[in-house]
């Protein structure tokens, strides 16, 4: 990342002039009147409201709250979707035997399981988790399927001619060829957790920020609802470049980054 | 390598089992040194600061009860979640509360939750309209589209009483669901004719020129008792004295409450972000400890009648 910045200085001046756009068209659109400021209050006000929410020990408690329970479901998710995902996609029969079930399983809407995670875990912390982790966790999985499939046959036959045991070929085959997968179901899984994270939280009021916001809301307060949701945002952006940093560096031997780097 | 997955399967492992260990109790009644560690499910509105009050106060904690309050919005989860004892105790509104009686639901009310102040033009909730809107009275109301927070529910059923009441015909309002919150847009934008709504939403909508047509809660019953906090029969059979002791700590809240407005309105700002400006005007509803069963057979017969609640509830049941 902070190559491709430092080599391509104008892509990140783009990046900041659309995000000052952006605040100079929040800060506007009130001002004349086309949204009214009791709604969408201007980019100003919720900046001020945030720097209130920023000096309470509440706020950061929920940025905490939130950020335990993306973190947590995260891994849980990356490793039973890692562990799984190289079981079955190494083992053709069981492969075989979940595929439909798999597919019928993934498209669940996560949120559509909140009436059960309400009646087994109530309002806390576990009920974000189990969210989090039934959605994050087909992202990696799928990912480690495809990534198991993709391992080259005749480096598979090689590897089985000089008697690699089964564990040698998982450590020395199969996981450098799946770890791009791997790393971009974590990636994907990384967005959606925080998503589901603070949906649980607005929805079935699980301590975090998502709870401050449906607070807010019911309060009407307006322009510290905003700033709570910018917040949200901020948080997913520096998420991502987090997810990002990690996939080069863990990456870097690998064609696929290797290429972009060069470019 | 195979340190790293060492590691992340240990730490996973220690997650598990520290969620395992908070969560062994299902009761979620742990004592320790005789003190009850008690679940209550809340909405964080204005109607609940008795029991944010109490808690300060120490009400709970000289009756050996360590409370923690689960807020969400809407309160969907605090029915399911009293009944699967994720909370000890819930806070709903009687409508609700008499739906799930007919419903069989396993509840059972153990203290006074918030009334109607009774006094129409002083009340904490109430039918409102935009400044320029053709409609004056509850009897304009007939055929119009009114938003409630929630459909078939106590909302529309007052709102129905109001506009008989003015002798208006209700039969044909169109109800619609939109959240408290999003009513003072929703009635600005023209998409609703008006809105019910409750504090702090409905000083919201007055401050910028909406007036209130009708106070469905006066209309409905005298002073109606609008929520109340239940408990499972479960746990009330389980530990009677835990819901005594819950019950006594709740109505000195409750009086508590209601003779010292401004410690109310402090409160209120600890668990809500009501800007303090609104909260020093607002209107507070009225605490008293008794549960005016006049009110609440009232509530079952209009709810009976436009066949919001299904059979007839048996309040011996519900009520204590």
């Amino acid at each position: 990342m902070t190559v491709a910045v430092r080599r391509r200085p104008g892509l990140a001046l783009y990046g900041l002039a659309g995000m000052a756009a952006l605040l100079a068209l929040v800060e506007l659109l009130p001002r004349i009147g086309v949204v009214s400021p009791r709604y969408l209050p201007p980019a100003s006000r919720i900046a001020a409201a945030l720097a209130d929410e920023a000096g309470t020990a509440q706020f950061w408690a929920a940025v905490r709250d939130t950020l335990v329970g993306w973190a947590l479901g995260l891994l849980i998710a990356v490793v039973a979707g890692v562990v799984i995902g190289v079981v079955i996609g190494s083992i053709p029969v069981l492969r075989a035997i979940t595929a439909s079930t798999v597919e019928f399983l993934r498209p669940i809407p996560s949120v559509a399981l909140i009436p059960l995670a309400v009646l087994l875990y109530g309002t806390d912390l576990r009920s974000t988790l189990l969210l989090v982790v039934y959605a994050a966790f087909w992202q990696v999985l799928v990912q480690v399927l495809y990534g198991v499939a993709d391992v080259d046959p005749v480096a598979d036959e090689t590897a089985r001619s000089y008697r690699l045991g089964p564990w040698a070929r998982v450590r020395y085959l199969l996981w450098p060829t799946a770890l791009p997968y791997v790393l971009t179901g974590v990636r994907l899984a990384a967005a959606v957790a925080l998503v589901l994270a603070v949906t649980t939280e607005l929805i079935i009021g699980a301590p975090g920020l998502g709870a401050q916001i449906a607070v807010a809301q019911t309060s009407q307060a307006v322009p510290t609802m905003y700033a709570l949701v910018v917040v949200t945002g901020l948080l997913g952006v520096a998420i991502n470049l987090a997810a990002r940093s990690a996939e080069h560096r863990l990456l870097g031997w690998h064609q696929s980054v290797r290429a972009e780097e060069a470019a | 390598m195979r340190r790293y997955i060492a590691g992340i399967a240990t730490a996973v492992l220690v997650a598990a089992v520290a969620g395992c260990g908070s969560s062994g109790d299902s009761g979620g009644t742990a004592t320790e040194n005789g003190t009850t560690k008690v679940k209550v499910g809340v909405i964080p509105i204005v109607d609940v600061a008795p029991i944010y009050l109490g808690q300060k106060k120490g009400f709970f904690a000289s009756r050996k009860i360590e409370l923690t309050m689960e807020s969400g919005q809407g309160g969907a989860a605090i029915v399911p979640g009293v009944v699967s004892g994720q909370f000890q105790f819930g806070f709903s509104n009687l409508t609700s509360l008499l739906i799930a009686q007919t419903k069989s639901v396993p509840i059972k009310v153990v203290s006074n939750g918030v009334a109607s102040t009774g006094k129409a033009g002083a009340d904490f909730g109430g039918v409102t309209v935009k400044k320029d809107s053709p409609i004056k009275t509850a009897a304009d109301l007939a055929g119009k589209k009114v938003a409630v927070n929630t459909l078939k529910n106590i909302g529309d059923t007052t709102v129905r009483e109001s506009v008989r009441k003015a002798g208006g015909d209700p039969s044909g309002i169109k109800f619609v669901e939109i959240p408290f919150p999003n009513m003072p847009a929703a009635l600005d934008a023209g998409q609703v004719d008006a809105a019910w709504v409750v504090e702090p939403s409905l000083s919201a909508i007055t401050a910028t020129g909406g007036r209130v047509v009708a106070w469905n809660y006066v209309d409905a019953a005298p002073n109606l008792t609008v929520a109340a906090y239940f408990t499972s029969t479960k746990l009330l059979a389980d530990k009677p004295d835990l819901i005594k002791s819950f019950t006594a700590a709740m109505n000195e809240s409750l009086s508590y409450a209601d003779s010292h407005p401004d410690e109310v309105r402090d409160i209120i700002g600890s668990y809500t972000k009501i800007d303090p400006a609104v909260r020093a005007k607002l209107t507070l509803p009225k605490w008293p400890t008794e549960i005016n069963r006049a009110s609440v057979e009232t509530l079952a017969k209009l709810g009976t009648q436009d066949g919001v609640i299904t059979g007839t509830p048996d309040l011996s049941k519900l009520l204590p």
